[in-house]
């Protein structure tokens, strides 16, 4: 499977480096580069790891490899199913019940009735939800809501599966629930994309990284290595402390 | 190894975009379908008449408006009533069109921003839902035709095909208003006033034929394309033979809308993720 990506997206949103607006001749700003000359490929069984600061262009990234966003130049091709689970309050209908959103979610990737229903079981077991997927999943909490989604996703084992930060909402044992359930779909030879700022999920899940710099790749290469690098950059990065605020307690 | 799936190639476009699009999305009969039941379930849900909700207050429109304005035509009260039956339930669906085609991307933008879904599924899934409150309204207004008479068969079957036209043109026009509002946010305000004051000009509480030609409530619905979308599909339900030249304007309306849903899929197929 190869996956080269030379994205230059333009994103009608603020962030922070002044570098990257895109300014016209009359001083209207018109976008902001969120990544820009960014290639890769990856193949079956690899798993990598997107790190870099916030706003750093790693969602984005990950919205362009989903195929929600097309570049504006640049190719990409992918071959295989993906699954994303980007954005965990996107992609479902907040009022329908954990139930009808399997059915939903299921339909949109792509499924038959019959086949979301053999998979039901199994999604209601891995979630643990129990009871509750039959009550609107706008009552859930972020934890529960990030299981149904993960459950579901991961039942239909996708070919691709591109993973944004949210996964550490989850409790410490749906964690490692997760990780061997992701060790398990790479096994199965499928390719896995993570974004997170967790050194213990990166570590845990990936083999490579992709370090992501005001829409640029700075390194790319062995996790240990790349999340080494990142962390020690961060560190040398971080300004001195602002000044404590006191919290007075008079009686 | 599975084929290619999903390529992007930076860059434009192609002009057929929008109608690849709507033939994907047609396919997903399954998903729109889901997704329109669950909408029209969800307003009725906790409510203890739910859907019979649509009837009765349909019931209560009806009747409300051929007690008060059944003096304003010329026709008898029962030929008033049918005619206000017909007429606004087609007309609901009509100002459904737009108002609903503002929101159709608008309303389900966490979908489209977290699935590379085709966009004409939201489309599809808010005309299916138009449709279902158009059917339980118009069997309401098949109810009193056929209580008053006016159903002739050998006229009425000329409304199947004016409504498929309309069905159409309304997928057509819903694409074009959402991509149109998802990047001026303006537009679905305008709309909305717009209908507001369509409901006076399309004839609905009058009657077309009763306003002598040239004056200004006939010029007005002479130039409203609803009264044309609403001749060929009402006259005949009301037993008469729809004025050819409606037939005529439809057409021309048809064919400018397939161009411009073309024309604004061309220019915001890709770029309708940010806009959201």
């Amino acid at each position: 499977m190869t996956f080269p990506v030379r994205g230059r997206v333009a994103k009608e949103l603020d962030q922070q480096a002044a570098s990257r607006m895109i300014w016209d001749e009359e001083g209207r700003l018109r976008g902001v580069r969120a990544i820009d000359d960014v290639s890769f490929s990856l193949r079956r069984g690899n798993r990598m790891a997107i790190i870099g600061e916030n706003g750093s262009g790693k969602t984005t990234l990950l919205q362009v490899l989903a195929g929600i966003m097309a570049p504006e130049t640049g190719r990409l091709a992918i071959r295989g199913r993906i699954t994303n689970l980007i954005n965990i309050n996107l992609g479902t209908q907040p009022e329908a019940t954990g139930h009808q959103n399997i059915t939903f979610r299921g339909l949109a990737a792509g499924y038959k009735h019959a086949e979301i229903e053999e998979k039901r079981q199994e999604i209601a077991e891995f979630s643990e939800l129990g009871e509750f997927l039959d009550m609107p999943i706008e009552t859930y909490s972020a934890g529960m809501r990030m299981r149904l989604v993960f459950s579901i996703a991961t039942a239909f084992t996708p070919e691709i599966l591109i993973l944004d930060e949210w996964l550490s909402a989850g409790d410490l044992s749906f964690k490692e629930k997760a990780t061997r359930r992701m060790n398990e779909f790479v096994e199965k030879a499928g390719i896995l994309i993570l974004a997170s700022h967790s050194r213990k999920l990166i570590l845990d899940n990936c083999e490579t990284a992709l370090w992501m710099e005001q829409g640029r790749v700075r390194a790319m290469g062995p996790v240990l290595e790349i999340v080494d690098a990142y962390e020690d950059a961060q560190k040398q990065k971080k300004s001195p402390p602002p000044p404590a605020l006191r919290l007075a307690v008079s009686h | 190894m599975t084929e290619v799936q999903y390529i992007s190639i930076g860059g434009r476009s192609d002009y057929l975009v929008g109608l690849k699009d709507l033939v994907r999305g047609l396919s997903k009969v399954n998903l729109w379908w889901a997704f329109a039941v669950d909408e029209v379930q969800q307003r009725y849900r906790r409510s203890k008449l739910g859907l019979a909700w649509i009837v009765v207050s349909y019931v209560i429109f009806v009747a409300a408006i051929s007690i008060f304005f059944g003096g304003f035509s010329v026709k008898g009260v029962s030929d008033f009533t049918a005619h206000v039956a017909v007429n606004y339930a087609f007309f609901a669906f009509l100002i459904a069109t737009v108002t609903d085609g503002c929101a159709v991307f608008r309303s389900n933008k966490t979908w489209v921003g977290s699935m590379p879904l085709p966009h004409s599924i939201y489309v599809l899934k808010s005309v299916a839902r138009a449709l279902f409150v158009l059917g339980i309204n118009m069997a309401v207004g098949i109810f009193v035709l056929l209580a008053t008479g006016h159903l002739r068969t050998s006229v009425s079957w000329l409304a199947v095909p004016a409504f498929f036209v309309v069905l159409f043109n309304s997928l057509l026009i819903q694409t074009y208003l959402g991509y149109l509002t998802a990047r001026f946010r303006d537009v679905e305000h305008l709309m909305v006033s717009l209908t507001r004051v369509l409901f006076f000009m399309t004839p609905i509480l009058w009657v077309r034929a009763e306003q002598p030609v040239g004056s200004l409530r006939r010029t007005l619905a002479d130039l409203n394309p609803f009264t044309h979308a609403m001749e060929i599909f009402s006259a005949p339900m009301l037993g008469h033979m729809p004025d050819p030249s409606s037939w005529q304007v439809m057409g021309i309306l048809t064919g400018v809308n397939i161009l411009l849903m073309m024309g604004a899929s061309y220019l915001a197929h890709r770029r309708l993720p940010y806009w959201l």
